[in-house]
């Protein structure tokens, strides 16, 4: 099956500032994420994981400057398997921690050779 | 992989957390210590999910915690050193324990409601602090909880939190006679925690009922505590396990109310009966009649009786005594009424209430009006009756009590 890379970002123009959840919200979210996990474990390939700090790697050595801090778009990856882009944007949107307001997720297709 | 934990875990971890690691630094940190619990429960959520739970989830969660203490208080420093403002105090300790003694979070726990029962914290504020320290229900859960808003909610949390920053005293700093004299504070805010969840005269019943179990969580540590383990406390500890029992039996199936009389005395939780009972002989031990015993000594009648009718009315009537004496209240001479009526007929009930003024948060309640409009309809007084009716289904807080009063208040009366 085809592989694909889901990145989670933040939304233009959207406040991603939610709440803190409470305990019991967050006992829920812990639940919500497994039974997801459990649901789509044979379309799991890498839970990948959120995305920290970043430089950007040139050709030719330039001087520090302020490049795009990928964190501020990107917060976190995951590479899931399906038989088309459709399912694997559907595996995506089901995942309780990455649908949250003021976030979506990109899902790319990762090419194969042959 | 389906959760593991208890359907409560992160709420009660919660509360263990913030008791271990405010003993370890200090109640001043409170604040500061509530941050870092709910920051290491949600690196949880993350972690856990992505890769497998810890072997010991509490002690991991306690060493994320600690070193989130420790980082923010670090930062803290460096900004007040770069204000040149007075640095905050230092944890004693940087390394958070591997493992704890036998006992310590039990104790942890105590220490902290002892904490959140300050006097010279306000007993609604005592309430919500602990409700937010030690349950883990946040300021949004409490307000739906106790039926307030979410300024009040606020508003109390900060007065309690002003009352404890004051107070510079670690937690372990607590006397065994500080502990002592706090005891009958802490007996009333389970008590008061128990009682609001047990008033089921709201819809939201479910909600309500996890009240009733966090009180009698934190009493079952009180229980075993040997500050704590005092005659009274096994009699609180009966009162919640007795009434639990009959909880189920008090809904009909829609979720409307019954009667006592008209339970299904079958569906009476005999595990709960039995830990009310054996709790309650344990209570019977000492000098001390306190109210917690004269009420379990109620609850304990009701549940034991095999029908209404075959209830032991006079035993009932001298509790109701008892606890009239014991803490005297409209309410409890209210209650003996009904009781003298079952074991000596309506009229004897009504010369119970004779020249009781009953107070204005009395009088303005559905019970006081509902349990003279059963009294005058069972003397066959229809016209009193069918007045103290009304007003009863008038000020009845939900339609399923206004419905349940109607049933019952009207038989014989008419419309």
């Amino acid at each position: 099956m085809p592989k694909y890379l889901c990145l989670q970002r933040s939304l233009p123009g959207r406040d991603s500032n939610v709440d803190k959840p409470s305990p019991a919200q967050m006992q829920g979210m812990y639940e919500k994420f497994n039974a997801w996990r459990e649901k789509f474990q044979n379309n799991l390939v890498d839970l990948g994981g959120r995305l920290g700090a970043s430089r950007l790697a040139l050709p030719d050595p330039v001087p520090d400057g302020p490049f795009v801090e990928v964190k501020e778009l990107v917060g976190g990856y995951m590479v899931v398997s399906a038989s088309d882009l459709n399912e694997a944007v559907e595996v995506a949107r089901q995942c309780p921690g990455l649908m949250r307001p003021g976030s979506g997720v990109e899902v790319i297709e990762i090419r194969s050779p042959g | 992989m389906t959760s593991a934990f208890g359907a409560h875990f992160f709420r009660h971890e919660f509360g263990r957390l913030v008791a271990l690691l405010t003993r370890r630094v200090g109640v001043q940190h409170l604040e500061l210590v509530e941050d870092a619990v709910q920051a290491a429960l949600l690196s949880a959520v993350e972690s856990w999910t992505a890769a497998e739970v810890p072997e010991n989830p509490s002690a991991w969660l306690y060493r994320v915690a600690h070193n989130h203490f420790v980082g923010e208080l670090r930062q803290r420093a460096r900004r007040a050193e770069l204000n040149e403002e007075q640095a905050p105090i230092r944890p004693a300790s940087d390394e958070p324990p591997a493992t704890f003694l036998a006992g310590e979070v039990e104790d942890s726990l105590l220490r902290m409601l002892f904490i959140c029962c300050d006097e010279s914290i306000p007993i609604e504020s005592q309430l919500v602090l602990a409700l937010k320290t030690l349950c883990g229900f946040d300021v949004a859960e409490i307000a739906q909880r106790l039926f307030t808003s979410e300024g009040n909610v606020y508003k109390r949390l900060g007065r309690a939190r002003n009352r404890l920053r004051e107070t510079h005293f670690l937690a372990n700093e607590l006397t065994t006679e500080l502990l002592a004299s706090r005891l009958p504070a802490v007996q009333a805010i389970v008590y008061t925690l128990f009682t609001e969840g047990h008033l089921s005269s709201h819809a939201e019943d479910a909600i309500r009922r996890e009240l009733c179990d966090e009180a009698r969580r934190l009493t079952s540590i009180l229980a075993v505590h040997p500050v704590a383990a005092t005659p009274e406390t096994f009699a609180l500890l009966a009162l919640m396990h007795l009434h639990s029992a009959r909880m189920s039996a008090r809904r009909d199936g829609s979720g409307g109310l019954l009667l006592l009389e008209e339970q299904d005395r079958s569906l009476f939780d005999q595990h709960e009966l039995a830990r009310g009972l054996s709790w309650l002989a344990r209570s019977a031990t000492g000098a001390a009649f306190s109210r917690f015993h004269a009420e379990a000594g109620i609850a304990a009648e009701h549940c034991l009786a095999p029908s209404f009718a075959e209830t032991r009315w006079q035993r009932i009537v001298e509790c109701y005594e008892l606890l009239d004496r014991l803490a005297p209240s409209p309410i409890h001479t209210l209650n003996r009424a009904l009781a003298v009526a079952e074991c000596r007929g309506p009229s004897a009930g009504l010369a119970v209430l004779d020249g009781l003024e009953p107070p204005s948060w009395l009088s303005g309640s559905y019970l006081w009006s509902a349990v003279l409009a059963d009294l005058h309809r069972r003397c066959g007084n229809t016209e009193l009756a069918s007045r103290y009716r009304d007003s009863a289904v008038q000020l009845a807080p939900s339609p399923m009590i206004a419905a349940s009063l109607w049933r019952r208040l009207s038989a014989g009366v008419g419309s």
